[in-house]
C-alpha cells in the first residue's frame, strides 16, 4: 500500500504548493491557473479530453513498438556485422543529435497530417536510446560464458540466442525505460507541428483561445499518461529481468 | 571410484602431453619450454603463482586460444577439442537467468539436444543439490554454485576435464568439501587442474608440475607420497609441503630473469 | 489634458540632456511588411521626436505578446482584433489603443487550379488552419452562408505551415493565410493561390492588426505619443511609398527580397490612415458575431476594451 500512498502524498503536496504559489504571488489565471480551476475544467470537458488522450496514447504506444523493434534489429546487426556497424553508427548518432523539433515539419510534409508523422517522431526519439543500450549489452557479454559455450560445442547462433541476448536484457531494459520516458515527447511534438486530434493539438488550440485552464488540464492528463506508461513498462521489465543479482547500495549490510 | 557407471566401459581415455609449449598474452611472452604429461584417468595439478600463465595454458588446451607455438596435445587418438574436453573455471559461470537444473543441462541446450532429465536428477543428487534444482543462481551460496558448476561439468561427460582454480574463491571449509566431492565424481577421468594452492595440489594431484614465468625447460614434476585423495591429517604430507614450497621459492637463474621482465 | 501632457513631453525632448521614455513593443510575428509604419517611424525618428525610446521585439511564440502585456512584461503588443475579443472574455486586462491594419488580411486560400470554385465546394475536404483559436468560427460563418456545417470539412492544425501544406497538396484549403503575404509566397513558388475574402463571405469586417496595452495603462501619454508617431509614418508611406520601402529595409538587408517587396505593395492600401481612430460599431458587431458563433458568452461594453489612441 505504501507504494501508492507515498507518491500520492507527494502529488497532493505539489498541488498545495501550486495553489499557494498562485495565491501568494497573485499570478493571473491566463498565465498560470490554480489546480482547482484546472481540475474543474478537466471534469467539465472529460469527454473531449479523453478522446484526445486516446489518440495521443495510440501514437505513443505505436512509436514505442516500432522504435523498440527497429532499435533491437539495429543493435543485433551492429553487434554481428562489422559493415553494419560502420554504416549504422553515424545514422545512430545523427538521430540523437538533431533536435526533433527541426525534423518534425519535414516528417509532416512527407507523411501528411495523420497519425504517421507522430508515430515516426516517437520512433525516432527512442531509436538511439534503445539501440545504444541493447548494443552495449550485446557487446559486454561475460567472456567466461562465451568460453564455456565454445568448449561445449555451441554454434555462433546458439551463443547469440541463448547467451548474448538474455545477458543483454538488463542493458536493453535500461534503454527501454528511457524510451518509455521520452516517447510521449515525440508524439506531442509531432502533434504540435500538424494534427487534428491529440493532447498536443488540444493544448495548442486552448492556448490560442486563451483558455489556459483547459490547456493545463490537457497537460495534466498528458503527464499522468506518461507516468503511467513508464511505470507499466518498468514493472514489466523488472519481472523480465528478475533473475538479475541485486546490487542495490541501499541494501548493503 | 564411484562414477564408473557414468563413464561406463568407454575405452577412450586419452591422456595429455605437452611439449615445449610457448605461450603469450597480448603479444607478451609469458612462458616457454613447458613440457608435461597428464596421464589418462589421473589428476594432474599445475601449480604456480598468479600471472605465470596457467589460465592461458588451460584455455589453450581447451582450444579457446592459439598458442604462440609448440603445444602437442593428444597422446593418442587426436580428436577435436570440443568433443573431448569439459572446462570448469574459477567463476562458476552459471547463467543467472536459468535455474540450477537448466544450468546443469546447459551443454545439451546449447547444442540443441534434448537434456536427459534422469541423468540430471542423478547428478544433482550426487552433488547434493536436489532440493535446489529450481533455484536461480542469485539464491545460491558460493559453494552451492560451484557444486552446480561441477554438476554441469559432469553432465558433459567428457573424458578430459580442465579446471582453472575452481575452488579458490571459496572459504577453506567449503573448499575442502568441494575438493572431496570433485575428486569422488571426476577421479576416473583425465583431469588437469590449475591451482596456486600447494595444499590443494598435494591433496588432489597424483603428479604436480610447478609452472614458472619464463623458461620452464628441464622442470621435474613432483610425485607426492601416497595416493590422492590425501588425508590432510597425514604427517607425511608435511614433508611434501615443505618440498614444494622450497621449489616455489627457488630464485630464478640470471638467464630466466631476463625473460621474466614484463 | 492629454494634449497638454503631450506638448510638455515634447518640450522635454528639446533639451538633449532629457532621457527618452523606454517603450517595449512586442510584434505579432517575425518582421514583415505589415510592420511598415513601425519601422518607418523608427527610421524617420518619429518616436525620438516624441521622447520615446521604442524597442520592437519579434515574439518567440505568437500567442505570447498579448499575455506579456497583460502581465506587465511588455508595454504594447501588436495583436489581432478577433483575438482581443477572446482574450478580454478570458479575463485579460487588455485595451485596444490603436489600429495598424484596418482591413482583414486573413483569408481562405486554395490553389489557383483547385476544383474548389466556391465555399460550397469545401464539402468533404481538408482545411488547414494555424493556431489562432478562432479559425473555426470564421470558417463556420463562411460555411453557414452556403448551407454547410463545420463537420462537413476536416479541420487540420498545420501550425505555421500554411503555404507549404497547401502547396504540397496535404490540405485542400487553408484558412488564416494572409492575402498580402501567403498569396505572394505561393506565387513566387510557382504554385499560385486563389483567395476567398472573409468579409465577402459572411464574416463582419474587422481590424487585422491592432495595438493593445494593459488596460490600466491605456491613458499613458507615451502611448498617445506612439500612436501619433504611427500616424506620421503612415502618412509618409502613403505619400512616398518607394522611399518608405528603403527605410523599411535600412539596416535589415535580410528583409530585402521579392516576397517582401510584393507584400509591401499589397499592404500599402490596407494600413489604418487614422491609427488612433476607433470604430466602436465595428467592434460591437464583431463581438456580437463571436457570441452568435458560441466563441464568447457575453459582450462587455466596447469602451471597456477599446479606446481612441489619443
Amino acid at each position: 500500500m505504501s507504494a501508492i500512498v507515498k507518491p500520492l502524498i507527494v502529488f497532493l503536496g505539489l498541488m498545495c504548493l501550486w495553489q499557494a504559489a498562485v495565491s501568494v504571488f497573485e499570478i493571473a489565471p491566463f498565465i498560470l491557473p490554480g489546480p482547482i480551476a484546472v481540475i474543474e475544467v478537466a471534469i467539465a470537458r472529460a469527454d473531449t479530453i479523453a478522446e484526445h488522450a486516446g489518440t495521443t496514447l495510440v501514437e505513443i504506444l505505436l512509436g514505442l513498438a516500432f522504435g523498440t523493434l527497429l532499435g533491437s534489429a539495429s543493435a543485433l546487426m551492429m553487434a554481428y556485422f562489422r559493415q553494419a556497424r560502420s554504416w549504422l553508427l553515424p545514422v545512430l548518432v545523427v538521430s540523437q543529435a538533431i533536435p526533433v523539433f527541426a525534423l518534425a515539419p519535414v516528417l509532416v510534409l512527407w507523411f501528411g497530417y495523420g497519425i504517421a508523422p507522430k508515430v515516426a517522431m516517437a520512433t525516432l526519439i527512442i531509436y538511439f536510446p534503445v539501440t545504444a543500450a541493447f548494443y552495449d549489452g550485446l557487446r559486454r557479454t561475460e567472456p567466461g560464458w562465451i568460453d564455456l559455450a565454445q568448449t561445449m560445442g555451441a554454434s555462433k547462433a546458439a551463443i547469440l540466442r541463448q547467451i548474448r541476448i538474455p545477458a543483454a536484457l538488463p542493458a536493453f531494459a535500461s534503454g527501454l525505460r528511457v524510451a518509455a520516458a521520452v516517447a510521449p515527447i515525440g508524439a506531442v511534438v509531432g502533434e504540435w507541428v500538424g494534427s487534428s486530434a491529440g493532447l498536443g493539438y488540444y493544448m495548442l488550440l486552448m492556448n490560442g483561445r486563451v483558455q489556459t485552464a483547459a490547456m493545463f488540464a490537457a497537460l495534466f492528463i498528458l503527464a499522468i499518461m506518461a507516468v503511467a506508461i513508464y511505470f507499466a513498462i518498468d514493472a514489466t521489465l523488472r519481472r523480465l529481468v528478475a533473475w538479475q543479482p541485486e546490487a542495490d547500495p541501499a541494501t548493503f549490510s | 571410484m564411484n562414477d564408473a557407471n557414468l563413464l561406463s566401459a568407454s575405452p577412450y581415455a586419452p591422456g595429455l602431453s605437452v611439449r615445449n609449449a610457448r605461450l603469450g598474452w597480448n603479444g607478451l611472452e609469458l612462458l616457454s619450454g613447458l613440457s608435461f604429461d597428464a596421464p589418462a584417468r589421473a589428476w594432474t595439478c599445475l601449480l604456480g603463482e598468479s600471472g605465470v600463465g596457467k589460465s592461458t595454458l588451460l584455455r589453450t588446451l581447451a582450444g579457446l586460444i592459439e598458442p604462440l607455438d609448440g603445444v602437442d596435445i593428444w597422446a593418442k587418438g587426436a580428436t577435436n577439442t570440443s568433443n573431448s574436453v569439459a572446462y570448469m573455471a574459477q567463476q562458476d559461470l552459471l547463467l543467472p537467468w536459468l535455474t540450477a537444473a537448466d544450468n546443469v543441462a546447459l551443454g545439451a541446450r546449447l547444442r540443441g539436444e534434448t537434456p536427459d532429465s534422469a541423468k540430471i536428477s542423478d547428478i544433482l543428487e550426487r552433488t547434493g543439490m536436489t532440493d535446489r534444482a529450481d533455484a536461480r543462481p542469485r539464491e545460491l551460496s558460493g559453494g552451492e554454485r560451484q557444486r552446480i558448476a561441477l554438476a554441469r561439468t559432469l553432465m558433459e561427460n567428457r573424458p578430459i576435464v580442465l579446471m582453472d582454480e575452481p575452488f579458490s574463491a571459496l572459504d577453506a571449509i567449503t573448499r575442502a568439501q568441494l575438493q572431496q566431492l570433485a575428486f569422488e565424481l571426476l577421479g576416473a577421468r583425465t583431469v588437469v587442474m590449475v591451482t596456486h594452492d600447494p595444499f590443494e595440489a598435494l591433496r588432489l594431484g597424483s603428479k604436480i608440475h610447478v609452472v614458472r614465468k619464463g623458461d620452464n625447460s628441464g622442470a621435474v614434476p613432483f610425485s607426492p607420497a601416497g595416493t590422492a585423495l590425501r588425508d590432510p591429517t597425514d604427517p607425511s604430507l608435511r614433508g611434501s609441503y615443505h618440498a614444494i614450497m622450497a621449489a616455489l621459492d627457488t630464485p630464478k637463474t640470471p638467464e630466466n630473469q631476463g625473460n621474466a621482465a614484463a | 489634458m492629454k494634449r497638454l501632457l503631450f506638448v510638455l513631453s515634447l518640450m522635454f525632448i528639446a533639451s538633449p540632456a532629457a532621457a527618452a521614455d523606454k517603450l517595449t513593443v512586442m510584434l505579432d510575428w517575425f518582421i514583415n511588411p505589415d510592420h511598415g509604419p513601425l519601422y518607418v517611424a523608427l527610421e524617420r525618428g518619429e518616436f525620438e521626436r516624441r521622447g520615446l525610446d521604442v524597442e520592437l521585439i519579434p515574439p518567440a511564440d505568437p500567442n505570447d505578446p498579448p499575455k506579456l502585456v497583460a502581465a506587465g512584461r511588455a508595454d504594447l503588443a501588436i495583436s489581432y482584433q478577433p483575438q482581443l475579443h477572446l482574450q478580454v472574455a478570458a479575463g485579460l486586462p487588455l485595451m485596444r489603443v490603436g489600429t495598424l491594419v484596418a482591413t482583414p488580411l486573413s483569408s481562405l486560400v486554395v490553389l489557383a487550379d483547385s476544383p474548389i470554385k466556391s465555399i460550397a465546394d469545401l464539402k468533404g475536404r481538408k482545411v488547414g488552419f494555424s493556431v489562432g483559436g478562432f479559425e473555426d468560427a470564421l470558417l463556420g460563418a463562411m460555411l453557414d452562408k452556403h448551407g454547410l456545417r463545420l463537420d462537413d470539412v476536416e479541420l487540420i492544425n498545420v501550425n505555421f505551415s500554411l503555404s507549404p501544406s497547401l502547396m504540397s497538396g496535404q490540405v485542400d484549403a487553408v484558412i488564416g493565410a494572409y492575402r498580402n503575404f501567403e498569396l505572394n509566397q505561393m506565387d513566387l513558388e510557382g504554385r499560385p493561390g486563389r483567395a476567398f475574402y472573409l468579409e465577402e463571405e459572411g464574416v463582419p469586417a474587422y481590424d487585422e492588426l491592432i495595438v493593445v496595452a494593459k488596460r490600466e495603462n491605456a491613458s499613458d501619454p507615451r502611448i498617445s505619443g506612439f500612436i501619433d508617431a504611427l500616424e506620421a509614418a503612415t502618412q509618409y508611406m502613403v505619400n512616398h511609398p518607394d522611399a518608405a520601402w528603403e527605410l523599411f529595409i535600412k539596416g535589415r538587408k535580410d528583409l530585402d527580397d521579392e516576397l517582401n517587396r510584393r507584400a509591401w505593395r499589397d499592404t500599402l492600401p490596407r494600413f489604418a490612415l487614422r491609427p488612433a481612430a476607433l470604430d466602436s460599431g465595428r467592434y460591437q458587431a464583431f463581438a456580437e458575431f463571436l457570441k452568435r458563433r458560441g466563441m464568447i458568452e457575453s459582450i462587455p461594453p466596447v469602451e471597456s476594451y477599446a479606446v481612441e489612441g489619443r
